[in-house]
């Protein structure tokens, strides 16, 4: 009785003037993973969000219910008994909101209280004009759980932290001289250390190395990494601390590159066809802090 | 078997209980003759009357969601057996994130500051955000990792400062049907609450579930002020109010049934707190579906206003606090929010009644 990762999908900006929020990208990736994972979206019990750049900024409600919303998945009005619902919400951990995520949908799903969870990620620039710096490629992903009996599944997880103040932040604050008139608008800005991205990838090592020594793994048995595609060469560049073959790590497509929460499922689509046993999961995100998981098949 | 709302089966391998709660609540006080007073239009309404909210606090300027939550999660383990070390897992669930003034942060998550703050630094920690129904998600969230043995204990911290809302809305609103209304009623307010492994023969958090009636989820929005710092939020506030009468008791008596238990066995009803008038209403609807009424129904907002994702638990704490519970009491939260969430926990009172107003 265990967790599968049965579809994942990522849509990205195709150069259309209309479709580059958030919520489109989000919505997108999630119609094809369900399409993929030939799953009907009112067999849904879990929708989680991990997004963090979306439209407008919006703060209420959590963008996970719109998103089933769009999707048409159990809308309600009136339930009734017999009937089927779902529970959506927003989880953010910076980068590593899908692993935190996965975490939680696993304890549902693996244990049949939820047969099929689904697990999105999005981001985009929320509003071009009043944001400083915005560093990510504009994506959507979603990641399809089911649960299986039989041996497959997640083996452990290790979120960990490593506070350290000015590496990596991003705030909205109120500008006076903002706006076109300079009548003042809510900014975002953004400010990274040029050392977030070798923290992000001494403290993966770190927690890699941990979690595969607390699930009894040995590295040569790692199959896959899947890793954040942000900071720029993390992937690889942990592949080589880790002394794992570049043929483990999954290359994602060019305008996939710098893809922020979505990110581990843009390696995990560009992995598709791989037959490893075990696939290592590790995400970096501000903080810093790591999120890692070991998944068996 | 109910399959509408997510939460059963529930693992069972561990029980779980709500073990401390604290809060926060700022100094400064503010009256609704004095927020309506501040509206640049002549309205007309007697808002008081309306929602029968006497006053709310109101963040003074060294205040923030931060420190709200960080001074609640205090006050939650000064009342607890646990220290901060001996936490596994953080989750903030506020819907501000105001570090200071209005400066509002995305990344990294307030629960690491939360968390450092409180000596938890080894705890897992990340945000929620599910509207005002983010704490009692997050305490749905800690009973399922408790129950299936993945974590030991943990906490749910919220602090919102959101009463910045009805500064802006004051600027705009000119009569009883204007969409931003409802950010009138809201007040800032901390609240934090540890759940924790239990005998396996307590009660403890009895059933927990939760649902989205995602049809409804535009009906309220909130997002950043296109004129001032700060955010402003646009509510449908009566269509949000039609679905939650219609929608709403099915749900509560699909779970309650789930358990075996009528609603006229439930000694204390807590529902969201948004206005004296909606919870009568909401009591009479969900007497008139289940035919029996809960002993007490527990109202505050009267005193805090809308505290958004902290109500349940400020008025959890209150009520701890004036020895209004005995040991045994069952206590139903039931969370209604934007989403459209329905979120609802039993909790059948253990000691928590004694060692909640013994703060060491």
């Amino acid at each position: 009785m265990a967790t599968r990762i049965k579809a994942v999908a990522t849509e990205h900006h195709r150069g259309r003037v209309l479709g580059r929020g958030a919520l489109h990208l989000t919505d997108a990736a999630a119609r094809s993973c369900l399409e993929r994972g030939h799953c009907d979206g009112a067999e849904l019990d879990l929708l989680i969000n991990t997004g963090i750049y979306r439209d407008h900024n919006l703060a209420e409600p959590a963008l996970a219910s719109i998103i089933q919303d769009d999707l048409g998945v159990n809308r309600g009005h009136p339930p009734k008994f017999g009937h089927h619902g779902t529970f959506s919400f927003d989880l953010s951990n910076g980068g590593c909101g899908v692993v935190t995520a996965l975490q939680l949908a696993d304890g549902f799903v693996g244990c049949g209280t939820a047969r099929f969870a689904l697990i999105v990620a999005g981001d985009a620039d929320p509003a071009p004009h009043t944001t400083r710096g915005y560093p990510f490629a504009p994506a959507g992903g979603a990641m399809l759980l089911e649960y299986v009996p039989g041996e497959t599944g997640f083996l452990g997880f290790a979120i960990r932290t490593f506070p350290e103040a000015g590496l990596f932040e991003s705030n909205m604050r109120w500008d006076e001289a903002a706006g076109i008139l300079h009548q003042g608008r809510n900014v975002v800005e953004f400010v990274e250390s040029p050392q977030f991205a070798m923290r992000c990838l001494d403290h993966g090592v770190a927690v890699a190395r941990e979690l595969l020594a607390s699930v009894g793994v040995g590295i040569a048995d790692v199959g896959l990494l899947i890793s954040s595609q942000y900071p720029a060469d993390f992937a690889t560049s942990l592949a080589r601390r880790l002394e794992l073959p570049s043929d483990r790590v999954p290359r994602v497509a060019p305008e996939l590159e710098r893809t922020h929460t979505a990110g581990p499922i843009a390696a995990l689509e560009a992995a598709d066809g791989s037959a490893a046993r075990h696939t290592l999961f590790v995400t970096a995100g501000a903080g810093p802090t790591i999120a890692a998981a070991l998944y068996r098949r | 078997m109910i399959t509408w709302m997510l939460g059963e089966p529930r693992p069972s391998t561990h029980a779980s209980r709500i073990e401390a709660v604290g809060r926060e609540l700022p100094a400064r006080r503010v009256t609704t003759s004095e927020l309506m007073a501040s509206t640049r239009h002549h309205t007309n309404i007697d808002l008081e009357k309306l929602t029968g909210i006497r006053e709310h606090r109101a963040c003074g300027p060294d205040e923030s969601s931060l420190t709200l939550a960080i001074a609640a999660a205090r006050d939650c383990l000064r009342r607890s057996r646990y220290t901060g070390g001996d936490l596994d897992m953080v989750i903030n669930a506020s819907i501000t994130r105001y570090t200071t003034g209005t400066t509002h942060r995305f990344e990294p998550p307030l629960s690491l500051s939360i968390k450092e703050a409180i000596g938890a630094p080894k705890a897992i920690s990340f945000d929620i955000s599910n509207a005002c129904a983010g704490m009692l998600t997050g305490v749905f969230l800690l009973d399922d990792l408790i129950r299936r043995g993945s974590i030991r204990r943990g906490m749910v911290v919220s602090g919102e400062h959101i009463t910045g809302l009805g500064t802006n809305a004051a600027r705009h609103i000119h009569n009883i049907v204007s969409p931003q209304l409802a950010s009138l009623t809201l007040g800032d307010a901390g609240a934090a609450v540890i759940v924790d492994r239990a005998d396996p023969n307590s009660p403890g958090i009895a059933l927990a579930g939760f649902t989205t009636l995602a049809e409804h989820s535009r009906l309220c929005l909130g997002l950043p002020s296109w004129h001032a710092p700060g955010a402003q939020m646009f509510t449908r506030a009566r269509a949000i109010h039609d679905v939650a009468m219609q929608d709403g008791p099915p749900l509560v008596e699909e779970l309650l049934a789930s358990y075996g238990i009528e609603l006229g066995a439930i000694d204390w009803l807590i529902p969201h707190q948004t206005s004296v008038r909606a919870i009568k209403a909401g009591e009479h609807a969900l007497s008139e579906q289940l035919g029996s009424h809960p002993k007490h129904v527990v109202v505050t907002v009267d005193e805090y206003g809308n505290t958004a994702s902290t109500t349940l638990f400020l008025a959890l704490h209150r009520y701890l606090g004036e020895h209004r519970f005995a040991r045994g009491d069952k206590v139903l939260l039931l969370s209604v929010a934007s989403g459209l969430e329905i979120g609802i926990a039993l909790l059948v009172l253990d000691d928590l009644v004694e060692t909640h107003g013994d703060p060491n």
